[in-house]
């Protein structure tokens, strides 16, 4: 992505179209990052060459499929394959095994999987360790278009560089390419590995939602929140896990005025697991 | 009358980093937002070379922190650094943008939107281009920009892509950036 000579939106544009978005589709972006959200939009709207805000509006009002595809775009894909690969080495060495093992009826959720490295990360672990049909996996997501690619195992190949590098600091056997399969420069994953994976479109407000959850996988997404949006995630995450369940969020979130210590214990630090008390 | 610093720096940027740091003075009275190219999948280890002599504090920040005088904010690795409006720390994973995360150029040009012409920011050694358009965006909102003196970079295309796309404030070899760090009250 260039920034060079960025269209730039007002304050007043970036309330209409949250407005409008809300009224027309039922979308409610008011808790999202103001400036996350303004930046989104701003390369959307440059994306797709309209001149100004009004231009988007009056095309997107009408149109369900374009909503569908500003959806998409508006939704950060994850960056890579095993993001952060000690996380993912202290999974599979410890907190998968030691948990799935000793506990029937694994509910895994992420609650929002958009580009799907995430889940095909954690799928990959979970069939190397012979745990995959020991567990349920929830995958939901704001997009259908997200969910459909996911679907299809396509990824893009410009990442096969970083994510064959990360799998080499998990794993010392086998490598990535034994789940995936390059065709007419094009990238598929191994369908098989999500076979038993539920994929769910899911309200941006998330009214509905799994619950007696294991697991929970929900990294790097609350910081495209405002705090509004955090806390009520942070009580719904809550009431999600069963006691004694963990929770996975990014390297860098922290979610200051949540009362951690209070409902969870910390499990490491480094890698932001947090386990639920038990009481 | 500067209300922050931002400095952006790739190859050949970690020792002069390194210097400036050192020179600040504990009461250094600004924020110092430092995006620095790095490898993606090291987390740790950077933080702490930065901090074993510099004058003031360096952390690696949380989403949504407060940035605060006299304290340096490192980009976490594979992360863009914002500034928002309210002058807190925004991380993204949103796409590279240069080939970069964190980007320069987004942190730059954010950071002008938040602090306008109460800005100074600096560029530094580097291989590619990113920053240069940052440089330009602070500068267009009123900030105060200095572009290392690419006789002395170990890699010259960040400071010469800055100076192509900006007439800047000034051109300081690492010596002059630390006196005139150093004299900021």
């Amino acid at each position: 992505m260039e920034i060079a000579n960025r269209y730039e939106l007002g304050i007043v544009d970036i309330r209409n179209i949250i407005k409008m978005l809300d009224d027309v589709y039922g979308v409610d972006f008011k808790n999202h990052a103001l400036t996350f959200f303004k930046r989104r939009v701003e390369s959307f709207i440059k994306y797709h060459s309209f001149k100004d805000a009004d231009g988007f509006i009056q095309k997107i009002e009408k149109d369900k499929d374009f909503f569908e595809t500003f959806l998409k775009d508006i939704c950060v894909e994850t960056t890579e394959m095993f993001r952060d690969p000690s996380i993912w080495r202290l999974l599979k060495e410890e907190t998968l095994p030691k948990n799935i093992l000793t506990s029937p009826n694994f509910k895994i959720w992420l609650p929002e999987v958009t580009s799907g490295e995430e889940l095909y990360s954690l799928a990959i672990i979970l069939k190397k360790l012979k745990l995959l049909d020991n567990v349920q996996i929830i995958g939901s997501s704001i997009s259908e278009h997200h969910l459909d690619r996911i679907r299809s195992g396509i990824f893009d190949p410009k990442k096969i560089e970083t994510n064959d590098a990360n799998y080499s600091r998990i794993f010392s056997e086998g490598q990535l390419s034994d789940y995936y399969t390059l065709k007419d420069d094009k990238a598929y994953w191994d369908v098989s590995l999500i076979e038993s994976i539920k994929l769910t479109k899911q309200n941006i407000i998330f009214d509905d939602y799994p619950k007696g959850t294991k697991l929970i996988l929900f990294r790097n997404q609350m910081i495209y929140y405002n705090q509004i949006l955090q806390e009520r995630f942070m009580k719904i995450m809550y009431n999600s896990l069963v006691p004694g369940g963990h929770l996975l969020i990014g390297n860098n979130e922290r979610i200051e005025y949540w009362n951690s210590e209070k409902d969870y214990v910390l499990v490491s630090d480094s890698e932001s697991i947090y386990k639920k008390r038990l009481s | 009358m500067y209300k922050a610093l931002v400095i952006g720096g790739s190859a050949g940027s970690f020792q002069v980093i390194t210097r400036i740091l050192n020179s600040l003075p504990k009461n250094f009275p600004l924020p110092v937002l430092l995006s620095l190219h790095r490898l993606k999948h090291v987390r740790s280890g950077f933080v702490e070379a930065l901090s074993i002599k510099s004058g003031i504090e360096v952390i690696e920040p949380f989403d949504k922190d407060s940035i605060k005088p006299g304290k340096a904010y490192l980009a976490p690795s594979n992360y863009h650094m914002y500034v928002e409006l309210n002058k807190k720390i925004a991380l993204s994973t949103e796409e590279p943008v240069n080939h970069s995360r964190p980007s320069i150029d987004l942190t730059f040009e954010t950071a002008a939107q938040a602090y306008r012409d109460k800005l100074i920011g600096i560029i530094l050694s580097g291989a590619n281009r990113d920053g240069a358009y940052g440089l330009k965006k602070l500068k267009q909102l009123g900030g105060l920009a200095i572009v290392q003196d690419p006789n002395e970079c170990q890699v010259k295309t960040m400071t010469e892509a800055s100076l192509k796309l900006t007439t800047v404030d000034h051109i300081f070899t690492t010596q002059q950036i630390i006196n005139f760090l150093q004299g900021l009250k």
